[in-house]
C-alpha cells in the first residue's frame, strides 16, 4: 500500500487558501492520508430501525447494568470483550469514551496482553478482566472456578452481579454489532457514555 | 465457594423486555424454541436448555426434531429451510470468538427472512446469549430462580 502526503487533488492551491481555508486542508489531508486504505463498507442491517421495541429495552438494559460500576472499569471491560469478539464498532465507540474520559494509550493498549502487563492495572480490574473473558468465550466451556472466586472475593455481591450484567450486555452489544457489520470510525465521543 | 445467584430487578426487567419483543417481532415460537435451544447447547447452559426444552414440547415440538438438534446439518428433511438458515446463524453469532458472522451464512438468512424478521432473530439470538451467560456464570441450576 502506498499513499501520499500531497496530491494535486487536494493540495491548497495558494498560501492565502491554506490561510483561510484550514479546515478543507486537514480534510484534504486526512482523505490524501487514507487514500490507499480498503473502501467502507454499508452495513448489513439496520436493525434497529427494523427491531425498535428491541433497542429500546437494550438501551433500558444498558443503563441498569452499569448502576454501581465503577466507569474506568466498566471501559476496560467493554473494551475487552469487544476485542474477542472482534466488534470493530464497539471497540470504535468504547476507546473513544475511555480516552475521552482519561484512560491512558498505554492501558487501551495493554489490555489484550493484560496477562504479561499485570502491573498496568489493580487487581479489581484484573479479576474483572478475566471475568469478562470466562464469561465471553462460554463455548470453550464453563466460567471456571477459581476465575469466579477471585472476582468474589475483590467485589461485593451487589457490584459483582452488576459486573455480570454489565458483562453480559457488552457481548450483546458485540452480537449486535458484528452481525449488521454496524460501520466503526464514525463515533463522537461522549455520545453513549 | 458457592456462586451469588443475585441479579439486579431492573436488569432482570430489562432482560424480559428485550426478549418478548425480540420473540413478538420474530412471530414464529416454533422457531424461536429451536434457535433458543441450540445457542444454549453450544454455550452449554443447562438452566436454559432445561426450560425452553420444556417450553418447545409444551408447544408440541417433536422429540426428533429436539433430539436431532445437535446434528441438525446432518439431519437433512427434519428441518425447514428457514429454520436451517436461522440455525446457521444462531451458530455464527453465538461463537464470534471464532471469527466473524460469514457472509453466506448471513446471506442465505437474509434470502428467507425479510428485514424486520431477520432484525428480530438477530435479537433472539443475542438475547438468549444474554441468557446463557447470566446462567452460566451465576451458576442457576435447571429449574432454579432466575433472579
Amino acid at each position: 500500500m502506498t499513499t501520499t502526503n500531497k496530491t494535486p487533488n487536494t493540495a491548497p492551491d495558494t498560501a492565502q487558501d491554506a490561510a483561510s481555508d484550514t479546515t478543507a486542508n486537514t480534510t484534504a489531508n486526512a482523505a490524501a492520508k487514507t487514500a490507499g486504505y480498503a473502501p467502507e463498507r454499508a452495513p448489513r442491517l439496520e436493525w434497529a430501525k427494523h427491531a425498535p421495541e428491541v433497542y429500546k429495552a437494550m438501551i433500558r438494559l444498558d443503563t441498569a447494568a452499569k448502576q454501581g460500576l465503577d466507569a474506568r472499569l466498566y471501559e476496560l471491560v467493554k473494551i475487552r470483550a469487544s476485542q474477542l469478539n472482534h466488534c470493530a464498532f464497539c471497540l470504535d465507540m468504547h476507546t473513544k469514551d475511555a480516552l475521552a474520559a482519561g484512560e491512558s494509550v498505554e492501558r487501551i493498549v495493554q489490555l489484550s496482553a493484560w496477562e504479561e502487563s499485570r502491573h498496568f492495572y489493580t487487581e479489581k480490574e484484573l479479576a474483572a478482566i478475566e471475568l469478562t473473558e470466562a464469561i465471553t468465550v462460554l463455548t470453550d466451556g464453563f466460567v471456571p472456578d477459581e476465575v469466579y472466586d477471585r472476582a468474589a472475593g475483590l467485589f461485593e455481591e451487589a457490584e459483582l452481579a452488576q459486573l455480570i450484567a454489565a458483562i453480559t450486555v457488552i457481548n450483546a452489544w458485540n452480537r449486535f454489532g458484528v452481525t449488521t457489520r454496524m460501520t466503526p470510525g464514525h463515533y463522537r465521543p461522549g455520545r453513549h457514555a | 465457594m458457592s456462586r451469588s445467584p443475585l441479579l439486579d430487578q431492573k436488569v432482570f426487567q430489562a432482560m424480559r423486555a428485550v426478549s418478548a419483543a425480540a420473540k413478538k417481532g420474530l412471530g414464529d415460537p416454533v422457531l424461536a424454541e429451536l434457535v433458543m435451544i441450540r445457542a444454549s447447547q453450544v454455550n452449554h447452559c443447562a438452566f436454559c436448555l432445561d426450560m425452553h426444552l420444556g417450553i418447545a414440547r409444551g408447544n408440541g415440538e417433536s422429540e426428533d426434531r429436539i433430539q436431532l438438534l445437535d446434528a441438525w446439518e446432518e439431519a437433512e428433511g427434519r428441518y425447514t429451510e428457514r429454520e436451517r438458515a436461522a440455525l446457521a446463524l444462531t451458530e455464527a453469532v453465538t461463537v464470534l470468538t471464532d471469527g466473524f458472522v460469514p457472509d453466506e451464512v448471513y446471506e442465505a438468512a437474509a434470502k428467507l427472512f425479510d428485514e424486520t424478521e431477520l432484525a428480530h432473530l438477530i435479537s433472539l439470538i443475542t438475547v438468549i446469549n444474554s441468557w446463557n451467560r447470566l446462567m452460566v456464570s451465576r451458576r442457576v441450576p435447571p429449574g432454579g430462580r432466575q433472579a
